[in-house]
């Protein structure tokens, strides 16, 4: 490390005599050697002030969530029960007409529902009726029907469930819920 | 600085204030926890935005509440310094 030296004084021009003070010493009195450093109080005033802005955030999206909340309940009539045999699949969108959604008949009589996208790459899954799985193509990423986790190839998060609700004969998804 | 006492300004008079000696540790200790607290405070506001987006904000209040008390634990921390400003007076000055 070089050693500190004597600090350089302060250079002022002299004009009849007297030292004149250039203007940015007068707007930046700092020692030379001081107006590299921030006070440990600096430091905890600027932490403090950068803390209260983060609560006022937190906040403010805690509040824009009870008065604007972004869930919006979405209801669809998707398909008829009578339409899917056991161990049968439905094709879907749900819930824009971007999204493609598969709704399953399971052998056990049982109707779900998820999110087509892979949770891998987005890609589009399949029911397979030989294994009983949902399937992906690109990866070879395979789902398990009941619950939608993943049981192999590179996905780790599982599909997400639509919720489902019947009146007589026809199957509406009502909302997505991520998992 | 490098140990020897130079005449500096007003405005830079609170550079010269240190800890009691023994000290520094405990007070470099309790900056580094703040800054730990901020982090966290950050990680709890992508996390309530992160609920927000997916819609989910039954809970999100706990993480502003939360949020709020670091925050004024560090209001707290500074009113408590500016009583008790513990200046130890700088040798030669």
């Amino acid at each position: 490390m070089m050693k500190k030296s004597e600090p350089a004084p302060v250079r002022t021009e002299r004009t009849r005599g007297r030292p004149r003070i250039r203007r940015w010493q007068a707007e930046f009195p700092y020692h030379w050697d001081a107006d590299d450093q921030v006070s440990r109080r600096e430091l905890l005033r600027f932490t403090v002030m950068a803390s209260g802005a983060l609560f006022v955030a937190t906040a403010g999206i805690a509040a824009l969530s009870y008065l604007n909340p972004l869930r919006t309940i979405r209801r669809q009539a998707i398909a008829k029960t009578t339409d899917i045999p056991p161990g049968g699949a439905s094709y879907f969108h749900y819930p824009t007409s971007e999204d493609e959604a598969i709704l399953l008949h399971l052998p056990n009589g049982r109707f779900v529902a998820f999110s087509g996208k892979c949770t891998h790459l987005s890609c589009a899954v399949y029911y397979d009726p030989a294994s009983g799985n949902l399937r992906c193509p690109c990866h070879d990423g395979v789902f398990d029907a009941q619950t939608g986790s993943p049981l192999a190839g590179p996905p780790q998060r599982s599909l997400p469930k639509i919720t489902l609700q019947q009146e007589g004969t026809t199957l509406y998804a009502v909302e997505e819920e991520p998992q | 600085m490098n140990g020897r006492a130079y005449p500096l300004t007003e405005t830079t008079s609170d550079i010269e204030r240190r800890p009691p000696l023994g000290q520094v540790a405990v007070v470099l200790m309790g900056l580094a926890i703040g800054i730990l607290l901020l982090g966290i405070q950050l990680w709890l506001l992508t996390t309530a935005l992160d609920l927000y987006l997916a819609g989910q904000g039954t809970y999100m209040w706990l993480l502003a509440l939360i949020s709020g008390l670091v925050f004024v634990g560090g209001l707290l921390v500074l009113r408590m310094l500016a009583r008790h400003p513990h200046l130890t007076p700088r040798r030669g000055g």
